[in-house]
């Protein structure tokens, strides 16, 4: 099985360093992590190479400092990874950045599946997965969280609204995994020693993570970047502060406290079950 | 056939629209009114019925309607067939296509706008029409004034923002538009509208995918979104078994739901189809009771749209005073059995219509 992986390297939210004060992300400062839906992917592909064989490549594009959560992908038991980085992507919408990944798929070979996470915390667009799967004009399984493969077919359960559908279709197919699948692993030791030994030995890691830029790939990089993107980011606003409005009831002994709640119409006489 | 139009696809199960098909038709109104355009629905399923009448009451000025045996249940490549098939058919791609923001609109969406080079905004809060011009000298072919650009408005870092995310260079622009936050319009029978017939050519690789079972409503179903009250519980409550006390403060009402805040859910208290929020659903109750909701930006979003909402919270500098209409300063543990009490007191066998004739929502 030829399995591919589609990993980003995002913005932590939960860190306070690198928040602009208008609210939005000083990229330069902020710290950076694995996209938290990616490791819902990382373990589907590993689960499939688990019970199927074959190889994990962990797919990335951004700056090269991603190559850190590749390595990370790699202490989880990816066996290779392709970093596609080059300055020309930069400001690329989901169109864009489907198509740069479509090229960089297409570089690194067949495929049997390729995994994504269901969306990243900094877009949260999840529109990369099936504009991908468009691209590459196979079927996809979006919502995926649970999946076995049998005679060259994928049957997956999916999840949809107040319930869970499930469905079969042959590979390849582009899968895009809900949070409500298994959770990844701890990394494995033998994964760590690897990324010990790819940061000391710089050929074994050119090997191992290929960083490839536009022109590797066969890129046009008139569809690739701003260039390349249909959408643009015209205006942002901050979330007002609404306020002051607010009639407070306070400070009184219970019992005349909801009872000047309830005089005042707080709660509408009609919506009360009689 | 040159008219401009706006396009909204229509979710639907077992010949029934989704109650999203509804709030996209009342947001693509709007839309086509201010283009002076057409508002058209895109329907795929096995048999029509009386669809087509209900959305043409709901607002629709013309109803696509692709009917075959294989459109039965959503499939992503049936679906995009049909559409795309449509779409590219017309003299004029539309103005705008909107889809909803659920498992369906964001399965199909990216695809069509894939096919066709487009933008797209994903899980959209405002939608407006409005002008741009573009100044960015970086790539000149963009450059100009552009009059009636989709102005598709989603949160965004976090919601701490509003992002405006403009496409004009090309038609259709497209949006998947988040439920429960577009309000349908009433509808009303007396509306007319055209139905189209639309050719369905599927092909061999269409087919390949096959829905083995759908099970819906599978453990407890949630109905947020329909309920008039909604008595939602945080992390404030302290424990899982404050949401009992939600329960009985819910029972009080007519149509309630208990929802809650992400914090609640994350601890393990509810099961997330209770969450309201980024993350959850988003509701527009009558009344929406938070209680233990400190207010943060995420939950915010999910439910500041409810006609009234009162914050019962300790903590008098909680955010969630700072934008709910009416707040209880206290213990929640002590204030809801009290106003629980009152509540049932309050039942009289001749309901006092004065109160509900002034009563303005």
């Amino acid at each position: 099985m030829n399995i591919f992986v589609l990993i980003k390297q995002v913005p932590d939210q939960g860190a306070k360093a690198g928040i602009n004060p208008d609210g939005t992300i000083d990229r330069a400062k902020a710290k950076r992590m694995l996209n938290p839906f990616d490791r819902y992917a990382l373990e589907a592909a590993l689960h499939a190479r688990r019970l199927y064989g074959g190889t994990v490549t962990a797919i990335s594009m951004g700056p090269p400092p991603a190559i850190e959560i590749l390595y990370e992908a790699i202490a989880h038991g990816v066996d290779q990874a392709i970093l596609l980085s080059d300055r020309r992507l930069a400001a690329s919408d989901t169109l864009a950045t489907a198509y740069a990944l479509y090229c960089t798929v297409r570089y690194a070979g067949a495929f049997d599946l390729v995994f994504c996470g269901l969306q990243t915390t900094d877009g949260d667009t999840a529109q990369v997965g099936p504009q991908l799967a468009e691209r590459l004009q196979v079927p996809q399984i979006t919502y995926c969280e649970k999946f076995e493969i049998d005679h060259n077919e994928i049957v997956a359960r999916r999840v949809i609204e107040g319930g869970a559908q499930t469905v079969r279709c042959p590979l390849p197919a582009v899968v895009t995994v809900a949070n409500s699948a298994p959770r990844l692993a701890y990394k494995t030791l033998r994964g760590a020693r690897r990324v010990q030994q790819l940061q000391r030995d710089e050929a074994e890691r050119s090997r191992v993570i290929r960083t490839v830029n536009l022109d590797d790939i066969g890129a046009d990089p008139l569809r690739c970047g701003l260039k390349g993107s249909p959408t643009i980011v015209a205006a942002t606003e901050k979330v007002g502060e609404i306020g002051g409005n607010c009639t407070l009831y306070q400070g009184k002994p219970l019992q005349q406290l909801v009872d000047d709640v309830l005089a005042a119409q707080v709660i509408a006489p009609e919506l009360v079950k009689r | 056939m040159s008219t401009k139009q706006v396009l909204v696809f229509v979710e639907q199960a077992d010949g029934c629209a989704r109650p999203v098909a509804f709030e996209l038709l009342g947001a693509g109104r709007i839309l086509a009114d201010k283009l002076g355009a057409e508002l058209a629905a895109f329907v795929a399923c096995a048999a029509a019925g009386d669809l087509s009448e209900t959305l043409i009451a709901h607002g629709a000025d013309r109803v696509y309607v692709a009917e075959h045996p294989e459109l039965a249940a959503y499939r992503t490549l049936p679906y995009r067939r049909v559409l795309i098939d449509l779409i590219a058919a017309m003299e004029t791609p539309p103005h705008i296509v909107l889809f909803g923001s659920t498992t369906t609109g964001r399965d199909l969406a990216p695809r069509i706008a894939a096919y066709f080079e487009t933008g797209l905004t994903a899980d959209c809060t405002e939608l407006d029409i409005g002008p741009y011009e573009h100044t960015n000298s970086q790539d000149p072919s963009k450059v100009g004034l552009y009059p009636d650009c989709l102005y598709a408005i989603r949160p965004s870092f976090g919601e701490s923002l509003k992002a405006r995310i403009l496409g004009p260079w090309k038609n259709p622009q497209m949006a998947t538009v988040r439920p429960g936050v577009m309000v349908p319009l009433a509808p009303d029978a007396a509306r007319t509208g055209t139905v189209h017939s639309v050719a369905v050519r599927l092909e061999e690789t269409d087919l390949q995918l096959v829905v083995a079972e759908t099970l819906r409503s599978m453990g407890e179903q949630v109905e947020l979104q329909g309920a008039e009250v909604i008595v939602s519980g945080g992390y404030g409550l302290g424990n899982p078994e404050g949401f009992s006390l939600m329960y009985q403060l819910a029972a009080c009402f007519e149509n309630s739901a208990v929802g809650s805040s992400r914090k609640a859910v994350d601890a393990g208290w509810i099961a997330h189809a209770h969450q309201v929020g980024q993350t959850g659903k988003t509701v527009r109750p009558k009344l929406y009771i938070a209680c233990g909701i400190s207010g943060a930006i995420q939950h915010r979003v999910g439910m500041d749209k409810s006609a009234t909402i009162v914050a019962i919270n300790k903590d008098l500098n909680a955010p969630i005073f700072k934008f709910a209409h009416h707040g209880i300063v206290g213990d929640l543990y002590q204030v809801i059995p009290e106003l629980i009490r009152q509540l049932k007191l309050q039942k009289t066998p001749t309901p006092d219509t004065s109160n509900v004739a002034t009563h303005s929502l």
